[in-house]
């Protein structure tokens, strides 16, 4: 179950051995750090900014927080504690124990396969309670759906970019071999054996140039990741080569360079063999 | 000949070449001026839009974002104080609630909105159609609402408000009066809000939080400035936060967003060096194909400042081409990006992440020169060091 509450802090600086009553909780890194607390302080919490009912807690672990996207940036200060502390200390003055609500029970299914189901079940006998797979609601996030499709843009625009350069490229590429296929041509080899040669000549250069690509994207892999990990204060991975995003850049850039090479090599070919071997 | 005119002619006569460099320039170029015009573009957007709303203070009873932190106590009083002093012009009290809106095609559920409480003399929207709120129970919803709920001024609706997550759906619905159709600074482009007086908001409320209020907005008097009245109000009220426009802008630089600056600068680098080494090479492999042709002009009596001139030149020339053509290509991917972030729940519909500056152009015209320059000192090297009897008899030989 999970409930959340905004309390405030007062008195953090104690590292006393409390009395064995007092009931202990977990704070994150980065509380820790700014309150310059410790294992075994104690701190006094309150449901109210007025610091009214205070109760005192100890510190019994500080946690690294579950990384979280939608908080990036903000300084995670945060309390875990017992679900009957929180609810002892955040009830209304007067309320009847047992009248509180929490927003989210975590299920742990035995089967994972079984959350549609789970969910359809839980909608039909409790009306008011909305059950979803954590994955899917991962992936619905709205705002991570909008930088990925952000970014694809961004990538499209690279591709479009690239393939620009490349089709220059090969077609200097090409020329500067004019007076060499102008020979081969001359000495009889069809177009199409030469156009087979320059064509594996183009899947070397692709498939060496997509791997130097691979190994220098997971090189910048780390080098994001910390960047972005330092500035944020979070363990969140930023950019991660998986192998299906390894495999789809290898899927568009070999044949793109592949292509490139065929088109310019096809215009050179398609002159005649004195012309190209004149000098 | 000058050098470059003699560089435009070397371009000009292979123009598939020449073209695909302006091109694959461009393309690179537009990237890269977007990324100027988003480094900062959603802060100066921001700005412009808290500028917009007449109000250059915010007091807050924590340095929590508006809606996001404890409501202010007695804020009706706070506000009359704020009004009162002499730095101030005007105040008004905002409280920020969600209200379900029993509406003709909102199916079974009704309209979720978002629903805001006034106090004070002016009020943070435009009146579009209708009058504004008046001391009864009256709303004023924005254009999305009157369109999704067929309202218009003088309709009735059935409006159920959500002011407490523990206490959803346990308020009775109360029937309000549509008194106009207003625009509202914040809203999301397929937002709908409603708003009244605070008094209203809190009766709807179930008159738990009466005289709360999220966040009270001022308008400094023109001849004491800001920051005097910022010192005002802290000074009249010690127990709440006061922050000016530049404040709050500044503390949503620090937040989350600030990803935005973060990715165009990686981006930026990115694109940088990629044009920097594929210009480099473009221009290489050409050089390397004019090597004849560049010692045979050294024999004939150009200077090695001169074919190094006419390298600089060409690639300027490529560079300065493509420049050209990345900023109309640059905008018009711009406005595709913005309209993709722009679809993050909750970026309000006037606020944009690719906003124009002049810096960001005078950066992008740096940035084209030096890549120009950067990419042209590889071949430029090639040349200055090329030994002409030694290339022409290879040239003859070969």
């Amino acid at each position: 179950m999970g409930a959340a509450a905004a309390v405030s802090i007062h008195a953090s600086d104690s590292s006393t051995a409390p009395g064995t009553g007092t009931p202990s909780i977990l704070i994150s890194r980065q509380l820790a750090e700014t309150e310059q607390l410790s294992v075994g302080s104690t701190i006094r919490l309150s449901r109210g900014s007025d610091g009214r009912e205070p109760r005192t807690f100890r510190v019994a672990g500080i946690y690294e927080p579950t990384p979280d996207p939608a908080r990036l940036g903000a300084t995670i200060r945060e309390v875990q504690m017992h679900l009957p502390d929180l609810l002892d200390l955040t009830r209304e003055p007067g309320a009847p124990a047992g009248s509180e609500y929490v927003e989210t029970i975590n299920v742990a299914l035995k089967d994972k396969d079984d959350t549609d189901r789970f969910a359809r079940d839980v909608s039909a006998r409790m009306p008011g309670i909305f059950a979803s797979s954590a994955t899917g609601a991962a992936e619905n996030t709205g705002p991570f759906v909008v930088l990925q499709r952000f970014h694809l843009a961004i990538a499209i625009v690279t591709i479009v970019a690239s393939t620009v350069f490349l089709l220059a490229l090969t077609i200097m590429l090409v020329d500067e071999r004019r007076p060499t296929v102008g020979v081969l041509r001359l000495i009889g080899l069809p177009s199409g054996r030469i156009l087979m040669q320059l064509f594996l000549e183009g899947v070397l250069i692709a498939s060496v140039g997509a791997v130097f690509g691979l190994v220098l994207s997971l090189l910048s892999e780390g080098l994001i990741n910390r960047f972005f990990q330092y500035h944020y204060d979070t363990t969140l991975i930023f950019v991660r080569v998986s192998p299906v995003v390894a495999a789809i850049c290898v899927a568009i850039a070999v044949p793109l360079g592949v292509t490139a090479t065929v088109v310019a090599s096809w215009a050179l070919l398609r002159r005649n063999g004195l012309r190209l071997a004149r000098r | 000949m000058n050098a470059m005119s003699f560089a435009w002619r070397s371009l000009v006569r292979q123009p598939a070449r020449a073209s695909l460099g302006v091109l694959g320039v461009a393309a690179v170029g537009a990237l890269l001026f977007d990324m100027l015009l988003l480094s900062n573009g959603l802060v100066v957007s921001m700005r412009d839009l808290l500028e917009r709303t007449g109000f250059d203070l915010r007091v807050s009873a924590t340095d929590a974002m508006p809606g996001q932190g404890p409501l202010i106590p007695d804020a009706v009083a706070a506000t009359e104080t704020i009004s009162r002093l002499p730095s101030v012009r005007s105040a008004v009290a905002l409280r920020f609630a969600n209200a379900t809106l029993q509406v003709a095609d909102a199916g079974p559920r009704g309209l979720y909105s978002s629903f805001q409480g006034v106090a004070g003399g002016a009020h943070p929207w435009t009146i579009l159609r209708g009058h504004d709120v008046g001391a009864g129970r009256e709303i004023v919803v924005n254009e999305n609402t009157e369109r999704i709920g067929h309202l218009e001024p003088g309709s009735h609706v059935l409006l159920r408000a959500s002011c407490d997550s523990s206490e959803r759906q346990a308020l009775p619905p109360v029937e309000f009066t549509v008194a106009g159709i207003a625009q509202f600074p914040f809203d999301t482009i397929r937002g709908t809000t409603v708003a009244t007086s605070l008094a209203q908001l809190s009766a709807a409320c179930g008159g738990n939080e009466l005289n709360e209020a999220d966040v009270i907005m001022a308008s400094s008097q023109e001849a004491a400035g800001v920051d005097a009245a910022v010192a005002d109000v802290a000074k009249a009220l010690p127990a709440l936060r006061v922050a000016s426009n530049a404040e709050v802008v500044n503390r949503f630089e620090r937040g989350g967003f600030t990803y935005f600056r973060q990715i165009s600068t990686v981006l930026t680098t990115v694109t940088l060096s990629f044009a920097v080494l594929l210009i480099t090479v473009l221009l290489t492999v050409s050089v390397n194909q004019r090597l004849g042709e560049i010692a045979a002009l050294r024999a004939l009596g150009f200077s090695r400042w001169r074919v190094v001139a006419d390298v600089l030149c060409e690639s300027i020339l490529i560079v300065g081409g493509g420049g050209l053509l990345s900023l109309p290509l640059g905008l018009l991917l711009a406005d595709g990006l913005d309209r993709i972030l722009k679809r993050i729940p909750g970026i309000p519909a006037d606020v944009h992440f690719f906003v124009f500056e002049p810096s960001a152009l005078q950066i992008h015209l740096l940035l084209l020169a030096g890549t120009a320059i950067i990419a042209a000192l590889y071949p430029i090297r090639v040349v200055a060091a090329l030994p002409i009897a030694a290339t022409l008899r290879d040239e003859v030989v070969g």
